[in-house]
């Protein structure tokens, strides 16, 4: 699993590449720095799939972001993500754009 | 039916005591009013006679005394011996004459006159009323007047006076005794009896005081003779009237023939009622008899049918964990309990026997016979006899004591569940339709006799081999046989054409063939049992097993392993089956404390599908048991707990999970594809 993170003035976009299960989650959210980010956007384009512990992941995240006012947005989402996504509630919860 | 006849015994002979006893009740009724209306009938008929003799008397005596009167004023003198001689011409006994004052101032008898120390008879003053009524013919209250025969107040003598009024006041007036009255009687009065008829055939007899016959009714007559009081076989009755001896008889076989004609008419009368009465209750006891017998017949083939059904394997699948084959059944039954049934049951440890069949007839018997053949080549096939031999014996005991001639027709299977080969009997049963090589066709072989049928058959084998994914559809005539309101039957050919119209259907397919069987017959009812049953050759499943220590590490390796374990699985079900796999190792891994776990993968074929099964030794851990996220909360009230068993639950099916020799054992896979 790879990320690569872009920082535009106030915006953050995290590209993750990868599966995200209980193996890699460790390594994603030790990348998962957002310093003064405004808006943080997480691309999931590259995720073919991704088990709970990588929910927990994306949750922690919302509540950080929303936490000190900012915003915190999943992009890019494939099928099975998605479907997780769905299964959960979280598509409800989460900006995903 | 024995009870029944014994009922209509006991009712038929209820009839005729009823009969009997009211005929007897008929006849003493009858018999006793008969008797009374006898006497009621003499008693008029005497009634009758003695006005009639007693009028005629006095009819006659007053012209005699009429006559006495105008011989006396023309002139006959009134002297004692004239009168004497007066009353012996006129026949009869006296003759007095009375003057206004009642006094008796001349009579043929001395006694009456006034004598020496002695006044006449006077009629107002004598101590007797028939004589002062006398006096009614002085006083013109009447002009004659008749007593009856009697002791006269005068002298004690027995006669009878007659009266009539005098011009000149008082009354002329004689007496007769009982001879001079029975000569008058006898001679003008007491043959008008001769002709009465009493009651049909009585009539009266009238005598003289010694007994001998004056008048007859009877031909030829008795007069002159003696005459016999009558016997016991006459109603009678005697009297006497104007000295007269009179008997008023009627025959008893008269009376007896009315009260017999009587007594024959009720007795019609009360046959017919009562042949109808028993006719009605019969038919009302019948009916309740009948009515008992079909509620009773009811609840019997109910319990049959229920019987019959409880007696088929019931539950699908039949067998959870295989993956070799699997089995779909039914019968839907017709109103009328019927011998069908299917079966199926391992004979070997790699091979599978399904049977479909059908008993001859129907109802409670065929039901019974329908089990016992069941049971006969399930305990035959269960010894591990081959199919052929099974079959032979079976149709031995069958024909044992088979006086009904019932028989089963048959087809039963063998599959051997590692290699596809199929070895089949068919025993006078419709060809099964095989779905091979992606088309449907009938499996047609010669068949052998039915079961039960002929004693000494030797049942012959035949075999095919299916290939994974083929499959065998076996049925009863039910289907095939159900007419459409026109007569015209479902036929081989629609099966067939449905069958082949609907193969990616598997178990759903019975339930298709029912329905289309029930449209052709459009609202009429099912005639017979449907019976059906689908068995569908899958093949060994692809198997890879291995074992792993609980580190991330070794996660790693299984992801791995199973990624490319799932390399031809679809995309779709291949990251479903990753995450619900990536859940239940991080439980592992992080909760459970195992020491080793192990992940094996297996892959079926037709239908194709995908198990996983994952087991450790760590602390019993049921996920299926634990309670499922809100998934409805806001993101700040969410937790992340629980939800990856949600998803393994929401994604995979079936999922199991056993605890078995200290191993937590988890099934989940999914079917997809043909």
């Amino acid at each position: 699993m790879e990320t690569k993170t872009i920082s535009e003035g106030d915006k953050l976009t995290i590209s993750v590449s990868g599966r995200v299960d209980t193996v890699t989650a460790p390594e994603l959210e030790a990348n998962l720095k957002f310093g003064d980010a405004k808006l943080v956007v997480i691309d999931l384009k590259e995720v073919p799939y991704m088990s709970s512990a990588g929910l927990r992941l994306l949750l922690t995240s919302h509540k950080a972001m929303a936490a000190k006012g900012g915003r915190f947005e999943i992009v890019n989402v494939q099928s099975a993500v998605r479907e997780v996504l769905e299964i959960t509630g979280f598509s409800d919860i989460l900006n995903i754009v | 039916m024995t009870a029944r006849r014994s009922l209509n015994v006991k009712v038929a002979v209820s009839v005729l005591v009823a009969f009997a006893v009211s005929m007897a009740f008929s006849w003493f009724l009858h018999n006793s009013l008969s008797e009374r209306d006898a006497y009621a009938l003499i008693d008029r008929a005497f009634a009758n006679a003695r006005a009639e003799l007693t009028d005629c008397i006095n009819e006659r005596l007053v012209v005699q005394c009429m006559e006495a009167r105008e011989r006396i004023e023309d002139g006959h003198p009134d002297d004692t011996a004239s009168l004497q001689a007066l009353a012996r011409e006129l026949r009869v006994s006296e003759v007095s004459i009375v003057d206004d004052k009642g006094d008796i101032v001349r009579s043929s008898v001395p006694d009456y006159l006034a004598g020496p120390g002695r006044k006449a008879f006077n009629f107002a003053e004598a101590d007797d009323k028939d004589a002062n009524k006398m006096m009614g013919l002085i006083d013109g209250r009447y002009t004659e007047y008749c007593q009856p025969y009697r002791s006269n107040a005068a002298n004690g003598n027995w006669r009878k006076f007659v009266g009539v009024w005098r011009r000149e006041g008082g009354f002329f007036e004689i007496g007769l005794d009982g001879k001079a009255l029975q000569s008058l009687a006898r001679s003008t009065c007491v043959d008008r009896f001769r002709n009465w008829r009493v009651g049909g055939s009585g009539g009266i007899v009238v005598t003289t005081p010694t007994g001998l016959v004056l008048s007859d009714y009877e031909e030829p007559n008795r007069e002159g003779t003696q005459f016999h009081e009558p016997g016991g076989s006459f109603y009678w009755k005697r009297g006497d009237i104007e000295t007269f001896p009179v008997y008023v008889m009627i025959p008893k076989m008269s009376a007896a023939v009315q009260r017999d004609v009587l007594v024959g008419a009720t007795a019609l009368l009360n046959g017919a009622a009562l042949v109808f009465v028993a006719l009605l209750v019969g038919f009302v006891i019948a009916a309740f008899v009948r009515r008992q017998i079909r509620e009773q017949e009811a609840k019997e083939l109910a319990m049959a049918k229920d019987i019959q059904l409880s007696a088929l394997p019931n539950v699908f699948p039949p067998f959870p964990d295989e993956t070799r084959f699997d089995i779909m059944a039914s019968m839907a039954t017709a109103k009328e309990v019927g011998g069908d049934f299917y079966d199926f049951y391992f004979t070997a440890q790699d091979r599978v026997l399904v049977i479909v069949a059908d008993v001859s007839g129907k109802g409670v018997p065929a039901a019974m016979f329908m089990m016992h053949a069941k049971t006969l080549i399930k305990s035959a096939a269960q010894t591990g006899k081959p199919l052929a031999q099974v079959f032979t014996e079976a149709n031995e005991a069958l024909c044992e004591g088979n006086s009904s001639c019932t028989f089963v027709t048959a087809w039963a299977g063998e599959l051997n569940v590692n290699t596809g080969h199929l070895t089949f009997v068919n025993a006078g049963h419709n060809p099964p339709v095989v779905h091979r090589g992606g088309r449907c066709e009938y499996l047609k072989t010669r068949p052998s006799p039915a079961l039960g049928a002929m004693e000494g058959v030797t049942y012959r084998v035949d075999d095919i081999t299916l290939e994974p994914g083929d499959a065998i559809y076996l049925y009863t005539d039910g289907i095939v046989e159900q007419p459409d309101p026109a007569g015209e039957l479902y036929g081989e050919g629609r099966l067939l054409g449905l069958l082949s119209r609907n193969v990616r259907q598997r178990g759903e397919i019975l339930k298709t063939v029912i329905a289309d069987v029930h449209r052709h017959a459009a609202g009429a009812e099912q005639a017979d049992d449907c019976t059906q049953l689908v068995l569908r050759y899958r093949g060994e499943p692809d198997v890879v097993a291995h074992e792993y220590a609980p580190t991330l590490e070794d996660v790693a390796k299984a992801v791995d392993e199973l990624t490319a374990a799932l390399e031809t699985v679809p995309v779709k079900v291949r990251t479903q089956l990753l995450v619900a796999a990536d859940e239940i190792f991080a439980n592992i891994v992080r909760y459970s404390g195992a020491t080793r776990w192990s992940l094996s993968v297996e892959l079926d074929h037709h239908p194709d599908g995908v198990r996983l099964v994952i087991t450790d030794d760590g602390k019993p851990f049921d996920p299926l048991a634990q309670r499922d996220p809100d998934t409805t909360l806001a993101a700040e009230d969410r937790a992340v707990g629980g939800l990856g068993i949600f998803i393994v639950k929401k994604t995979m099916s079936p999922v199991t999970y056993k605890r078995r020799s200290g191993l937590n054992i988890l099934k989940m896979g999914k079917d997809y594809g043909d």
